[in-house]
């Protein structure tokens, strides 16, 4: 009874952290299949692709060493991180109070909200893309709404901020979808209970609720932040030339001119990069487990 | 009826089994029957209406010489580099944009033996040494009748006139730099084109950025098509088969037909392919005047045989660039020119379409 109690009050993170200590011995060859793909299809080509960047066409750095003296490749790295940080936090502005509204409504309306998150996902992006162009151009509905009411039409289409709405839309299920495991697995007399002892009803939500839920924020941030980092027909459709991503630089040398190793080079700083930022931000996401662990 | 009489030749020596003298006049556009029974023949193409056409036009190809005809696609040429690398080459024809093949010649794609093709139906200047064209089209400029009205723009130089000619301007972005957009955009800065060097590319491309940040590169063909539908942009670079279609679909907008960029795709054999011969077989078979006319009446595009007289109704004609008048106004760009900068031009291309 205490046992189910206490687990009861974990979060999803700690409650997997519990399961992993009665781990069997031997259950981590079920991981055998999974690793197998992952090796064949991910970690050999992988390895090709940083190969080539060390020696296509001749043995050394000369690949790394001309991106890096590139302004072009600088700005547009840079570009890429940027808005892949814009689309996470524009995503998970979105995503929270909807992740939230889906733990509290009844469930017909339940049911219609993961329809309305899960419907974009049967339609391939590019359809998706083409629909912003048709809303977002200066000649299209958002404009013409806009004209109509005698104001006068913003610039959305080939700007960074109809690159990000465009991204976000896509990227939005991503969010959702793990924020709102999470909460649901949340106990709400935990609120109930906070209150009775005194908390006004935002602080309960903001020192017993946020908490609890930064698990799922952080595992739908860190998926919707390195999708961003390589989208590619989003920004090219809704995009201009000041919102080109990387991968369009990296699609260019691989396609269009043939320097596989160039692009392989430019895939590799993409993906270290990912994960320096990664590593610098896991003590931060740590930290806070703790803390909310304390606090619950 | 002279046609006829060769071909009847070709037939009997053919079973007469003389080969060799059956291989000495390939005419465009025969094949011999059943000659490629059992074999089988990958032919790459864009996919779409084109290869679909394409396809069509080589069906009395096909259905003659026995072959199967397998379709892939679109052309990559990077696929083609892994199969050559690889040594195992599994694409036969390969239909490739305006540059490639000059610039891969004899590493990705084979140097014809122009004594297995008919290529005297041809427009002339337009085999290479690796490479015969698969269609004509331009790259036309199209304005935006309500913007300009009386005064509209006359060729390229007022493309680049910013202020004699304001307004949005929309130019192809899909993929490797347009030398001839590039030699104009020189010729604007008051350059001359025939006598660019290499650092002059960068002045060109300066040119194109001076047009302002407004400025559209469109991406696909498809979107130049809808920029035009949907007005969009006041002038418009354009392939005039897109360009076509946005006018039948109702785009108000008017072709310039001064200094028309003349571009076309390449008909290439890639190194490596298992049956050499059948592959120029296909080809021969495919710059018939025949094959032509149906590849035209199927996808609007210009014919590579002069002798080809499609059936199109008027808008179609309105577009196709084989007329001597459209044949007296286009520009040709300067292809070695850029088949030696291409590296260059691209890097400049690129820094210019991200925004640097």
């Amino acid at each position: 009874m205490t046992a189910t109690h206490d687990e009861g009050l974990r979060s999803a993170v700690d409650r997997s952290a519990f399961l992993s200590r009665f781990r069997p011995r031997g259950a981590v060859w079920l991981a055998a299949p999974a690793v197998l793909v992952l090796l064949v299809v991910l970690a050999y080509p992988l390895g090709i692709v940083v190969w080539r960047s060390f020696t296509d066409p001749a043995v050394g750095v000369d690949n790394y060493v001309w991106f890096f003296q590139s302004a072009v490749n600088r700005t547009v790295l840079q570009r890429t991180f940027v808005v892949a940080a814009w689309v996470t936090l524009v995503s998970l502005i979105c995503a929270y109070p909807y992740a939230y509204a889906m733990t509290i409504v009844g469930k017909n309306v339940r049911l219609a909200l993961i329809l309305c998150v899960l419907v974009p996902f049967w339609l391939s992006g590019v359809v998706r893309t083409l629909a912003w162009v048709i809303l977002l151009q200066d000649s299209g509905v958002i404009n013409s709404i806009l004209r109509g009411l005698g104001l006068s039409p913003v610039k959305l289409i080939r700007t960074l901020p109809g690159v990000v709405i465009g991204m976000t839309q896509v990227l939005l299920p991503f969010m959702i979808l793990p924020i709102y495991s999470v909460m649901k697995g949340i106990d709400t007399r935990l609120l109930q209970a906070a209150r009775s002892l005194g908390a006004k009803p935002w602080k309960a939500f903001l020192q017993i609720y946020v908490p609890l839920s930064l698990p799922g924020v952080y595992a739908g941030a860190i998926i919707v932040f390195i999708l961003s980092l390589g989208f590619y027909i989003t920004p090219a459709l809704l995009g201009g030339p000041r919102s080109i991503l990387l991968s369009s630089l990296v699609q260019n040398q691989v396609l269009s001119l043939l320097n596989w190793g160039r692009g392989g080079a430019m895939g590799v700083v993409l993906l270290v990069a990912t994960f320096v930022l990664l590593a610098l931000a896991a003590p931060l996401m740590r930290q806070k487990h703790t803390s909310s662990r304390r606090e619950a | 009826m002279k046609k006829f009489a060769r071909a009847l030749a070709l037939t009997m020596t053919c079973a007469l089994a003389l080969p060799a003298f059956a291989q000495d006049k390939p005419v465009a556009g025969e094949v011999k029957e059943g000659s490629l029974k059992g074999k089988t023949l990958t032919f790459v193409s864009y996919g779409g209406i084109y290869q679909d056409g394409q396809v069509a036009a080589l069906k009395e190809f096909v259905d003659k010489s026995g072959v199967t005809l397998l379709n892939d696609g679109p052309t990559e040429i990077a696929k083609l580099k892994a199969q050559v690398d690889a040594g195992n080459v599994t694409w036969d024809v390969v239909d490739t944009a305006d540059l490639p093949p000059y610039v891969h010649c004899g590493t990705l794609f084979q140097k014809l033996d122009l004594s297995k093709l008919d290529v005297s139906k041809i427009p002339p200047g337009q085999v290479g040494e690796c490479s015969v064209p698969a269609m004509n089209y331009g790259v036309v400029l199209m304005y935006k009748n309500e913007t300009y009205k009386d005064n509209p723009p006359k060729n390229w130089i007022d493309f680049f006139d910013t202020e004699k000619f304001p307004g949005t301007r929309a130019i192809d972005g899909s993929g490797d730099p347009t030398g001839g957009l590039i030699e104009q955009a020189f010729k604007a800065t008051g350059g001359d084109p025939k006598a660019m060097t290499a650092d002059d590319i960068e002045k060109g491309i300066q040119k194109l950025r001076d047009l302002g940040p407004d400025t559209i590169y469109w991406k696909t063909g498809a979107e130049s098509q809808q920029l035009a539908e949907s007005g969009e942009a006041d002038m418009i670079m354009m392939w005039t088969g897109r360009a076509m279609t946005a006018v039948k679909n109702g785009a108000a907008y008017t072709p310039v037909w001064q200094d028309w960029l003349v571009v076309m795709d390449q008909m290439t054999i890639p190194v490596g392919v298992k049956d050499t011969d059948a592959a120029y077989a296909l080809l021969n078979a495919y710059l018939g005047a025949n094959a032509q006319a149906v590849l035209t009446e199927k996808t609007s595009y210009t014919p590579i045989n002069l002798d080809a007289k499609p059936k199109v109704d008027d808008t179609t004609a309105a577009f196709l660039t084989s007329t001597p008048e459209r044949i007296a106004q286009g520009y040709q760009q300067n292809i070695p020119f850029w088949v030696k900068n291409f590296d260059l031009a691209a890097e400049k291309w690129n820094a210019l379409l991200s925004g640097n």
